[in-house]
């Protein structure tokens, strides 16, 4: 049985964010590179998975430059059987990451199970799960919290605004994109990080998918940073007092009623 | 016929006494001996005057505890002398006729002059131990039916030494070393045995011959399975152990390929240092008396770990000796078992314990080495520390802050990065607390302060500064406390500073003592001591002093650890103050939770700590509370809030109260 989780290596959350010169990227020279949080969720699913049968291979990828083999080694010190890197150059987009990672999945056999995480914290775009699903020609389901797997299927049950649940069964092969809380991600013992570091991460280049840059859909331009957040106000007196001036500010400062 | 066989019968029941006694050293020996660790004997004079001044001389059971002390140096004193004549018992049981006298009557008599009051100095401090054995009954003791038996045997021995002595008068009155009985002769008077019959008193003689052997032949027996194995084992604890406060944790070699073990699992991999410990303690319950944990609930004591160490480790000895099955020997750490991980968890690694051991025991290196079995080997760890481990690998600080804004907190103060200005005199390793706590904040702005006063020349090492490392490596992840270490070794070799000021004592002691071993050895100074000079030398002119009265709070790093008490006091009383000094201060301190990166973990068993200790500090109802350190001062003005008295006290760092002085804050 052949389990694959997708991951993708972002700046930490605490990164400052800063513009290139050029103003049309991010640049992130110096930046610390972690794996997506979301990430390990699925990471740590499918090692839960693997632990359950016994017959699961787990195989960690993610597509991007070198520096993703740090998150790679990651994951393999959290349990992840094999590792393998997409070449992929620093602009591509959610379209072609999708096609590279359902390529290369392809390329290693029949897949069981394909975790990601719901998002990627870095450009929350959210693309990459369902488009590698239409590209692998499997159902997906996305932001889930929990999931039972059965012989055939598996029965997922995901989050939707509001926080009320939506059940979905779905056959196998599928993809699914874990949500925070699915699990606790655990912590890389010492051995295990150790093991990892002398894995050998197999690099896929894309010549060997058969993916080429045209498949880049789309080019930013004209980043700026949002406006410096205002300080807060803090309203004095008794409440009518407090409510006749945040009215009067709604309406002559903040413009809005 | 008696005199015939006596000599064969005393020959029998000593044989028997000290086979089955070297029987039993032997296998704690041999089991020291399977234990891992080389031997180093360092610095052979100062141990041996250690040696006289702790063991011969008691120095360390008196200290803190003078009555207790003075009873048990009474009973070790007089046992030394004793233990000479019961010698010459053995001896004379043997060969008739054969004693000291035979050497020399003079030297005789002076040693029954002397024994005659050694034996009732023993009584003495043998009376004060029953005294607080049966009506004092510390908490803090264990009061089992061994000490107890110990004492009945120590006061019979004695007791049948003067029995002895008495009975020996009638029978040789003529003896030379009669006149030197100085108290036997009154006591014989007193019980009528003067003119005894020469049967009467070789009865008596005879019998309190043999109740003195038998005593002492089953002490023999007895010591190696009881707390007194201490008799042994204190002495060479003592000898070998720590000199001065400075500690470092020991250093694993990562780079080391044929490692498989990290931390310590079982009693298998304790090195022969901690079974010697384990071995050498009295179960005197001193360093449960101190220990924060104990006092507030926590299912840790120091006194307790030690013993069930040394139960685990024993019931193992056989396996361990004979190379049998180790690895079928369990971890001590069980869930349900006598040491649960929240035993080791609950450490603050405050140090108390180990300060107040009477016999050199190191309590903490265990505790320490079992957090790195747990979390390196096993993952297994307090939840909350998680996210402190990612923060210190992808930050380098224990909070979530990006590590680019480390030195935003001195935007507007002007403050040169080593970067920029490679030859300052004075590197400020301003810490995480104070480059992102709010509070802390303010105590390194205080500091930037009186630094450009007194016109130093320094600067600091903004981005490039990390964790020091403390919290991960008392949190048992040695590996990640180890890469935050390297980098900043690395960045201080870049700059060869001359001296390192650090206000933080966590970061102090890290650097000063931990970071020799890697590589970094520099001149270290807190706050404390750096600001006191300046005092000191004029450099810091002190124009607006106080007259207030304020608590004081020692910290535990840069107190015990580093035996740093006089320097904030001083600072203090320079600025004008009047101390207040609370009850468990300097050696004494109490911690106030945040050691051990118990500062990073909830605390949910038991009262908190620093509630215990913030009780202590506002009972002196001043205004101020001084402290050393950003985390104390965090959770002692945790603790104010939680008693609603932050309107009423307010918790100053030393350094606030010091320009506040100048007029210039
Ligand atoms: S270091 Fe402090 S908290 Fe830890 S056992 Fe010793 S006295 Fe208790
Ligand atoms: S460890 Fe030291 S202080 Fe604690 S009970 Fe044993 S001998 Fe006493």
């Amino acid at each position: 049985m052949k389990i694959f989780v997708c991951i993708k290596q972002v700046p930490d959350t605490e990164t400052r964010i800063k513009i290139a010169s050029d103003g049309n990227r991010l640049d992130l020279a110096g930046a610390k590179w972690i794996m997506c949080p979301y990430d390990e969720f699925a990471v740590e699913e499918a090692i839960r998975f693997k632990e359950k049968n016994s017959d699961a291979t787990v195989t960690v990828i993610s597509a991007g430059p070198e520096r993703v083999k740090e998150a790679l080694r990651t994951a393999l010190a959290m349990g992840c059987d094999n590792a393998l890197q997409v070449a992929l150059p620093e602009n591509a987009d959610s379209f072609m990451t999708a096609k590279a990672l359902a390529k290369s999945i392809a390329a290693e056999g029949e897949a069981h199970i394909v975790f990601t995480g719901k998002q990627a914290i870095d450009d929350d775009a959210a693309q990459v799960t369902q488009a590698m699903a239409e590209f692998l020609d499997m159902p997906a389901v996305s932001v889930v919290l929990r999931a039972e797997y059965g012989a055939n299927q598996i029965q997922a049950e995901r989050e939707i605004e509001g926080g009320s649940i939506e059940k979905y069964e779905a056959p196998m092969p599928c993809v699914i994109a874990a949500q925070k809380g699915m699990n606790e991600p655990r912590y890389a013992s010492l051995p295990n990080i150790m093991k990892a570091k002398k894995k050998v991460i197999k690099l896929v280049s894309l010549a060997d998918i058969g993916v080429t840059a045209d498949e880049i859909k789309i080019s930013y331009s004209g980043f700026t940073l949002p406006p410096e957040r205002a300080g807060c106000k803090m309203l004095e007196g008794d409440v009518p007092t407090q409510s006749k001036e945040l009215v009067r500010l709604l309406r002559e400062e903040a413009k809005v009623i | 016929m008696y005199l015939t066989i006596k000599p064969f019968l005393v020959l029998l029941c000593m044989a028997g006494a000290f086979s089955y006694f070297f029987y039993k050293t032997k296998a704690l020996i041999d089991l020291m001996r399977a234990a891992p660790g080389g031997v180093i004997i360092d610095r052979i004079p100062e141990r041996t005057f250690m040696f006289l001044r702790e063991v011969i001389w008691q120095s360390s059971v008196r200290r803190n505890k003078p009555i207790v002390g003075i009873a048990h140096t009474l009973i070790f004193w007089g046992f030394l002398v004793i233990t000479v004549g019961t010698l010459e018992m053995m001896v004379e049981g043997i060969f008739h006729g054969l004693t000291i006298s035979s050497l020399s009557p003079t030297v005789h008599g002076w040693y029954v002059f002397i024994s005659d009051f050694a034996a009732i100095g023993v009584l003495g401090g043998v009376a004060f131990g029953f005294y607080r054995r049966l009506v004092i009954k510390p908490d803090y003791l264990t009061n089992g039916l061994d000490a107890k038996l110990i004492l009945v045997f120590t006061a019979t021995l004695m007791i049948s030494l003067y029995g002895y002595n008495m009975f020996r008068i009638p029978l040789e009155p003529d003896a030379f070393i009669n006149s030197y009985f100085i108290l036997s002769t009154p006591l014989a008077a007193m019980f009528g045995l003067n003119g005894a019959s020469s049967s009467l008193a070789f009865a008596g003689t005879e019998f309190f011959y043999w109740v003195h052997l038998s005593m002492v032949l089953g002490f023999l027996v007895y010591i190696p399975n009881s707390k007194h194995l201490h008799v042994l084992s204190a002495a060479p604890n003592i000898f070998f152990k720590r000199l001065g406060p400075e500690k470092a944790f020991e250093k694993t070699d990562f780079e080391d390929e044929s490692l498989e073990q990290y931390g310590i699992a079982n009693s298998t991999q304790l090195p022969w240092g901690m079974v010697l410990d384990l071995y050498a303690c009295t179960e005197c319950g001193r360093c449960e008396e101190q220990c924060p944990a104990a006092m507030t609930g926590k299912p840790l004591s120091p006194k307790k770990i030690i013993h069930d160490l040394k139960v685990d480790l024993l019931s193992h000895s056989k396996t361990i000796r004979e190379k049998g099955d180790l690895g079928a020997i369990p971890g001590f750490v069980q869930n349900e078992g006598e040491i649960s991980p929240d035993v080791i968890w609950s450490c603050t690694t405050c140090r108390a314990c180990e300060v107040s051991c009477p016999v050199g025991i190191e309590q903490i290196s265990p505790i320490i080495e079992s957090r790195r079995n747990l979390v390196q080997m096993e993952a297994a760890f307090p939840a909350e520390l998680q996210t402190v481990f990612k923060n210190l690998e992808n930050n380098f600080t224990p909070w979530a802050f990006p590590a680019d804004s480390r030195a935003d907190w001195c935007q507007e103060l002007g403050v040169k990065q080593m970067s920029e200005h490679r030859g300052a005199e004075v590197l400020y390793y301003v810490g995480c607390a104070g480059s992102f706590d709010d509070r802390a904040k303010k105590v390194a702005t205080a500091i930037v302060k009186l630094l450009k006063m007194a016109s130093i020349d320094f600067a600091i090492l903004g981005k490039e500064e990390k964790c020091n490392g403390d919290p991960a490596r008392r949190a048992g992840n040695e590996y990640l406390a180890q890469m935050l270490i390297q980098e900043n070794v690395e960045t201080l070799n870049k700059y060869q500073p001359k001296t390192i000021l650090a206000a933080c004592p966590h970061c102090f002691n890290t650097l000063r003592n931990e970071y020799p071993a890697f590589g970094a050895q520099y001149h270290v100074v807190h706050h404390s001591q750096f600001l006191r000079e300046l005092v000191d030398s004029g450099q810091i002119p002190l124009n607006n002093k106080s007259d207030e009265r304020i608590t004081y709070h020692d910290s535990c790093y840069l107190g015990r650890w580093n035996g740093e008490y006089d320097a904030p006091r001083a600072l203090l009383k320079s600025a004008g103050v009047k101390l207040d000094e609370v009850e468990r201060r300097r050696t004494k301190g109490l911690c106030c939770g945040a050691g051990g990166a118990r500062m990073f973990m909830e605390e949910t068993i038991g009262k908190r700590v620093n509630i215990e200790r913030t009780e202590e500090l506002t009972a002196k109802k001043t205004k101020t509370v001084a402290a050393n350190c950003p985390f104390c001062t965090t959770m002692i003005t945790d603790g104010l809030k939680d008693a609603n008295q932050q309107d009423d006290v307010v918790v100053k760092d030393i350094a606030e109260i010091l320009l506040e002085a100048t007029g210039k804050g």
